[in-house]
């Protein structure tokens, strides 16, 4: 029944179509060319990936480096929830953090029902709809970025790109090696809903907070400079 | 779903006399056009856009066998069982045997317009299954036993209080508030947490397919979708093959389009891209993943002068941008999908027979058409529906004859401007008192929820406009 379903889509697809050659197909696929970006709220490419984060209702911070990183982590669990705790998945870049330093005690592995938070080291930042990728696996358990109350993410400097377009050129290059992801996800946001009375509530079924620490020299400025920026957008 | 759209009419009249509905879809009708509005030109061009992704479009379907074989094979390679099937029966016994297969005793589900289409839970419930829809709005409607209003919101049609009263009367949890949209959601996450953790099977939709990848992308606010994709061992992807693209570049493309037009937004909370089962040494993911491709008519509407409705993509700017979807709700429609892209695709996907009310129910004032992200031309395929009632004899006479006495008329226009003069003079006399008509036969409709106004004498546009001309050629 299945084989002759397919047989008979494809039969029918194959009637409405002129036969080409699937060089001649990819080289009119090349011609459309790609999308343009969509305008940015800053020229500068990391200011406007923390404008971004912040009209998604995420919160940011900025870290010189991983050491810096460990102690907002720690303010961070410290504050919202008085505890130490942190499940992480098996990155290396994370097992390799100075944790005793800033007090955090990271678990390492997968998110369960009661965890509180959890950390990603994000592949790649998306400046144009502050966006973080992860790739689901070992280094990252696809459960870590969904059932945690917060998620709280890492991301290098330089690997914050611009526009979509950048991000896959980058997942391609990063895919080629390994095997590919069962999962590769764009998080903007902590989970929410407008089902009730097209009201926005956040917290639907994922993390209610998501907190994107920048790693890497960034000035303080930064931040600022991606507040104004969202509160003289032009819409 | 039972198609129910040969009682558009009836339902349409009932819905326009529940006044609170109707002040609450008003809001709406405001508030996401506007929403959109400024999504849109915050992209920059937007417009361009939409035209690069109707390109990106016609290129796929011209090569469509191709592409959909390229995404079978990749998705093949990546450990996934592909199913093709012809129709709604199809879909649902394969999805009921899978789920046999496993054993499965419950199923998580994400939004999916298609298995609302196919009616798939009724035949999962009558299996024995405990099916949960996990999309708030599903969710609220399904507790309700009510079926979606909307594409992306389902349950926009209740109000906060109505789901507070649902709620308390459906959870058995005591003593509680509830009074704002913030404590709904929470009681809501609360209880399907559990589900989520305790589901056999998952099954979601897709918002694109990517042909070069064996990827089928999804993008959700809620994460439920991803919950069901992400925690129980089997995960099935229900969809149909015109959601094909060739690169990821045209999903994130399309998802420029989508999140803007339906909610606003530049990117939703989650755009994942799922390939298939757990990797060797993945720690967790379904063990077992399918992916079902169903056409249900598709192909017979991609082969006739239609084909353009298969460009949707499910963003509901029509509907919340349409005169009579915000008038009436999404209801009075009688199936899966409402609005304008709802009154093309039921008389498809259904038969023209049962649902010709839907395209008439149409002022052809086109704003679908200017803010569809898919460039359909909705307002013709519209009336090219509208011309094949005719032709098939399905209008009812009444109307078809009247019509003809309408075309009759507009073809000899020296007669047309004698008649319609009379008509004026006649109205305006008998309104001479009042300036308006509070009852007229014919147009209750009309008169119920306004007055009519008289016409004020003067004569017909045409008539002042000759004897201007008259005038001013005189002058001149
Ligand atoms: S027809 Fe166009 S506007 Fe309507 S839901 Fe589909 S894509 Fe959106």
């Amino acid at each position: 029944m299945a084989e002759s379903a397919r047989a008979q889509l494809l039969a029918r697809l194959r009637a409405q179509e002129t036969e080409t050659e699937p060089e001649e197909i990819a080289h009119a696929l090349a011609a459309l060319g790609h999308a343009q970006a969509a305008r940015a709220p800053h020229p500068d490419v990391h200011t406007a990936f923390l404008a971004n984060i912040l009209a998604n209702q995420g919160t940011v911070e900025l870290a010189r480096d991983r050491g810096a990183a460990v102690q907002a982590i720690g303010r961070y669990l410290y504050q919202r929830f008085r505890t130490h705790k942190l499940v992480a998945g098996n990155d290396p870049r994370l097992a390799a953090m100075p944790w005793r330093d800033g007090g955090v005690l990271p678990r390492f592995g997968v998110a369960e029902a009661g965890d509180a938070a959890a950390l990603s080291y994000a592949k790649l930042g998306v400046a144009e709809t502050g966006a973080i990728v992860t790739f689901t696996g070992r280094a990252n358990p696809g459960r870590n970025n969904l059932l945690p109350e917060d998620h709280l993410v890492l991301v290098n400097r330089e690997d914050v790109v611009s526009t979509l377009e950048e991000a896959w050129v980058r997942i391609r290059q990063d895919t080629q090696a390994g095997s590919w992801p069962r999962g590769i996800q764009f998080i903007a946001g902590p989970s929410s809903t407008a089902d009730v009375e097209a009201q926005l509530v956040l917290g639907a079924h994922g993390p209610r907070r998501w907190h994107v620490i920048l790693v890497g020299d960034t000035p303080t400025s930064a931040v600022d400079a991606a507040r104004e920026s969202l509160a003289t957008a032009p819409f | 779903m039972k198609l129910a759209s040969d009682n558009f009419l009836q339902e349409a009249s009932a819905a326009l006399n529940a006044p609170e509905k109707v002040a609450r879809r008003n809001l709406l009708g405001q508030f996401l056009p506007l929403a959109r509005d400024s999504a849109a030109s915050k992209y920059g061009d937007f417009d361009a856009l939409r035209a690069h992704m109707k390109r990106v479009r016609r290129h796929t379907s011209e090569h469509l066998s191709h592409y959909l074989q390229q995404f079978e094979e990749a998705a093949v390679q990546h450990g996934n069982q592909v199913h093709f099937v012809a129709d709604a029966e199809q879909l649902n016994s394969k999805v009921l045997s899978i789920c046999q297969a496993h054993s499965a005793r419950r199923v998580a589900k994400g939004k999916s317009m298609v298995t609302e289409e196919t009616g798939l839970n009724e035949l999962l419930l009558k299996a024995g299954l405990e099916v949960l829809e996990t999309d708030l709005g599903e969710y609220i409607i399904q507790q309700a036993g009510e079926t979606p209003s909307h594409i992306v919101g389902p349950a926009f049609h209740k109000s906060l209080a109505e789901i507070r009263q649902l709620f308390l009367d459906k959870h058995k949890l005591g003593e509680r508030g509830l009074e704002t949209a913030s404590e709904v959601v929470e009681e809501a996450r609360g209880i399907l947490r559990e589900q989520f953790l305790a589901a056999d099977v998952g099954i979601i939709g897709a918002n694109a397919l990517v042909a070069e990848h064996g990827t089928s992308m999804l993008v959700t606010n809620e994460g439920n979708g991803d919950l069901c994709a992400n925690l129980p061992p089997v995960l099935i992807v229900c969809t149909t093959f015109e959601r094909l693209l060739p690169r990821a570049e045209d999903a994130m493309a399309l998802q420029r389009l989508l999140v803007r037009s339906a909610t606003g937004q530049p990117q939703t909370c989650y755009t994942s891209f799922y390939s298939g089962p757990r990797r060797e040494d993945d720690p967790d993911g379904p063990l077992e993943t399918h992916i079902i491709l169903l056409d249900n008519k598709r192909s017979d509407i991609l082969a006739s002068d239609y084909r353009e409705i298969l460009d949707c993509i499910r963003c509901g700017a029509c509907l919340n941008h349409c005169p009579i979807y915000i008038g009436v709700g999404g209801h009075p429609y009688g199936w899966v999908y409402p609005g304008p892209m709802g009154s093309v695709l039921t008389p498809l996907l259904t038969s023209l027979e049962q649902a010709h009310a839907l395209p008439n129910a149409c002022t052809s004032c086109g704003r679908c058409a200017e803010v569809c992200p898919a460039n359909i031309p909705l307002p013709d395929l519209l009336r090219d529906l509208r011309q094949d009632e005719s032709v098939q004899r399905i209008k009812p006479a009444r109307w078809r004859h009247g019509l003809r006495l309408h075309a009759w008329l507009l073809r000899h226009p020296a007669l047309y401007q004698r008649f319609t003069g009379w008509a004026m003079r006649l109205l305006g006399w008998l309104g001479k008192r009042r300036g308006a008509f509070r009852r007229m036969p014919f147009a209750s409709g009309w008169t119920g929820q306004r007055d009519f106004p008289a016409p004020e004498g003067g004569g017909t546009f045409m008539g002042q406009y000759a004897a201007r001309r008259r005038r001013g050629v005189r002058r001149g």
